[in-house]
């Protein structure tokens, strides 16, 4: 990809970095990041994921999946044990509870690799290993004469090393 | 993830620190750790001798028979659940409770959960005798028209294990992705491609720390019920029947706050070597250990009433089958099982209100295993005390435990210590991502 990778020591100089970049009209920037960090989201101006409505369509299809298992099959089974009705609502609960639980789970960790478009097989061109130790980075895709000015905005908010990508 | 209040470290730590000091670990085994892991081997090996002998000869070879029916198999698989406990309890209850301390334990503890819902799976199997017949139990349209009762106890912990053991797994692996990353980006050759792979590509741009916090966040929600709710259904597998000395409505929260403090004690446990082994005193400090210690004082406070509540309602229902079933549980044949079980689980852990002994490493050492024997003996006496002394005089028996079971006891500690080796040695015992997120934050003096 072309444009200018930044690295940065720390978090807050990276949040300075990427405010600045964002207001001099540098919007599409990649983070990349070693921890996990509400402030870079709040300077990108990310606030939400799709991830609880997916673990909501989850805990309802698993609610459902529960009621139609325990109660459905009772009655297409009918056995009267221990003198109880067939749809015998309180130890059902528990299936409906567990199922609840379990597709809420899974259907939360289809949304974490669908919206971050994992596996994949090759990294980032722009992906350095010291990302996952102790840098931030920061990538700002410029064209032609723009990486020049790219690269000066980049080296002026403080990275501490600067790269020029093809 | 959680910043809130890591306790500090003792030295200044940086985060390429915390990377190479958590990472140190996976690296060639040397002698000490293959003589434990062949250790380990060799006891599964006699577990499962003893349990393919049980499936060769029968059940028979078991000590259980009327009216003992539930006897070492039971009592050891809702020890390990109860085990598992503590794990998702640090990972999610804590986390959710934004309490710090859990960041360097978490980890081990969610595997240590795995691992024992791993062991407990295995104890039903071997109970059933024939276990080929276990599919019988899964709902499934047969020409057998039988279907499992969804009223029943036994299925709800069918299904509440199972869940437990699943959304625990997910739970654990979602927390390692990005620590995954870490060693992909550290090894070379088939290990990079493994741990490449187990990574699924992450790189941790802000597009995946979105939505992994999210996911992290709803995980926690779902799994902090879950973990009240599994040994709720568990300990209706005893309640729900009409057994003197079962049927209590007092189990579910008794079995929680039992199932909390045994892993605890077992967190400790296997905490307490691996910090010794791995030097990793800069992360797992006495802090840790002491807010450990509180909460095994709590739970084991709680435990301490149960059993003294359990004996209250007993004289307080004025009934006499109820009243001489707890006055044989303290004074009958199992009266030594009974009374070591209140040593190790009551007595001994009140020296817990002593600082000194709260942040003495040795001590709680000593002072988990006792606890760990008193929680698997609590088991026993209300399983088999219970059931050896029912209604009728007539139904009356006495049950002892036969090599076989004490060999299959003795395989699923090893399988379970086999695992978490293999574990220690192959993925990060404690989470870099939530230690760097502390330490770079502690940079800038936050707390």
């Amino acid at each position: 990809m072309s444009g200018v990778l930044g690295h940065y020591d720390t978090l807050h100089g990276t949040v300075d970095a990427i405010e600045r970049l964002r207001a001099a009209g540098h919007k599409d920037l990649e983070i990349y990041s070693p921890i996990p960090s509400p402030e870079i989201e709040e300077a990108m101006d990310i606030h939400s994921s799709p991830v609880g409505l997916w673990a909501l369509i989850g805990g309802i299809t698993g609610c459902t999946t529960g009621v139609l298992l325990t109660a459905g099959t009772s009655l297409g089974y009918p056995l009267v044990t221990q003198g109880k009705p067939m749809v015998s609502l309180p130890p059902f609960v528990v299936f409906m509870f567990e199922l609840t639980v379990l597709l809420t789970g899974i259907f939360g960790l289809v949304a974490l690799l669908v919206h971050t478009r994992r596996p994949v097989i090759k990294l980032d061109s722009t992906y350095r290993t010291d990302f996952s130790v102790d840098k931030w980075g920061i990538f700002v895709p410029a064209e032609g004469d723009g990486r020049g000015s790219a690269e000066q905005l980049v080296r002026d908010t403080g990275a501490v090393v600067v790269e020029v990508t093809e | 993830m959680a910043t809130a209040e890591m306790d500090t470290p003792r030295r200044h730590l940086t985060l390429a620190d915390a990377n190479r000091d958590i990472t140190r670990p996976i690296a060639k085994p040397q002698g000490r750790y293959w003589i434990l892991l062949l250790t380990t081997m060799a006891g599964i090996g006699l577990g499962a001798g003893a349990w393919f002998y049980q499936i060769a000869v029968g059940l028979g070879v078991a000590g259980i028979t009327h009216p003992v029916m539930w006897g070492v198999y039971i009592t050891t698989f809702v020890f390990w659940v109860g085990i598992a406990h503590s794990g998702t309890l640090i990972s999610a209850i804590l986390y959710l409770f934004r309490s710090g301390w859990r960041t360097t334990i978490n980890r081990s503890a969610e595997a240590m959960t795995i691992f024992a819902v791993m062991t407990a799976g295995l104890f039903p199997l071997i109970h059933l005798g024939r276990v080929w017949y276990f599919y019988y139990l899964m709902p499934y349209p047969s020409q057998r028209q039988i279907w499992p009762d969804f009223r029943s106890p036994l299925v709800m912990d069918v299904f509440a294990v199972t869940t437990y053991l699943t959304i625990s797994a997910l739970f654990w692996y979602v927390g390692l992705i990005p620590d995954l990353a870490v060693l992909r980006d550290k090894v070379k050759g088939v290990r990079y491609k493994i741990y490449g792979a187990l990574s699924l590509g992450w790189q941790g741009t802000v597009r995946e720390w979105r939505h992994y916090r999210r996911l992290y966040l709803y995980m926690a929600g779902i799994a902090t019920p879950l973990v009240l709710s599994v040994h709720s259904v568990v300990s209706w597998d005893f309640a729900l029947s009409i057994v003197p000395g079962w049927h209590s409505t007092i189990f579910a929260p008794y079995f929680v706050a039992g199932a909390i403090y045994s892993g605890v004690a077992m967190v400790m446990t296997l905490m307490i070597p691996l910090r010794w082994a791995f030097r990793l005193e800069d992360y797992v400090t006495e802090d840790h250990f002491e807010n450990m210690s509180k909460l095994l004082l709590l739970t084991g406070t709680i435990v301490g009433f149960a059993y003294a509540t359990e004996f209250f309602i007993a004289w307080y229902s004025a009934d006499p089958i109820e009243i001489e079933s707890f006055k044989w549980r303290a004074t009958g044949a199992y009266a030594l099982p009974f009374w070591a079980m209140v040593f190790c689980n009551v007595v001994i852990p009140q020296t817990l209100w002593f600082r000194k002994i709260r942040r003495s490493v040795r001590a709680l050492f000593a002072l988990a295993i006792f606890v760990n024997i008193g929680m698997w003996y609590e088991r026993f006496v209300i399983f088999v005390t219970s059931l050896a002394h029912e209604y009728e005089p007539g139904g009356w028996g006495i049950y002892t435990p036969s090599w076989v079971e004490i060999a299959i006891l003795i395989g699923s500690f090893c399988w379970f210590f086999f695992w978490f080796l293999l574990f220690a040695k192959t993925l990060p015992v404690i989470s870099i991502a939530e230690v760097k997120e502390h330490l770079a934050h502690e940079q800038h003096g936050e707390s």
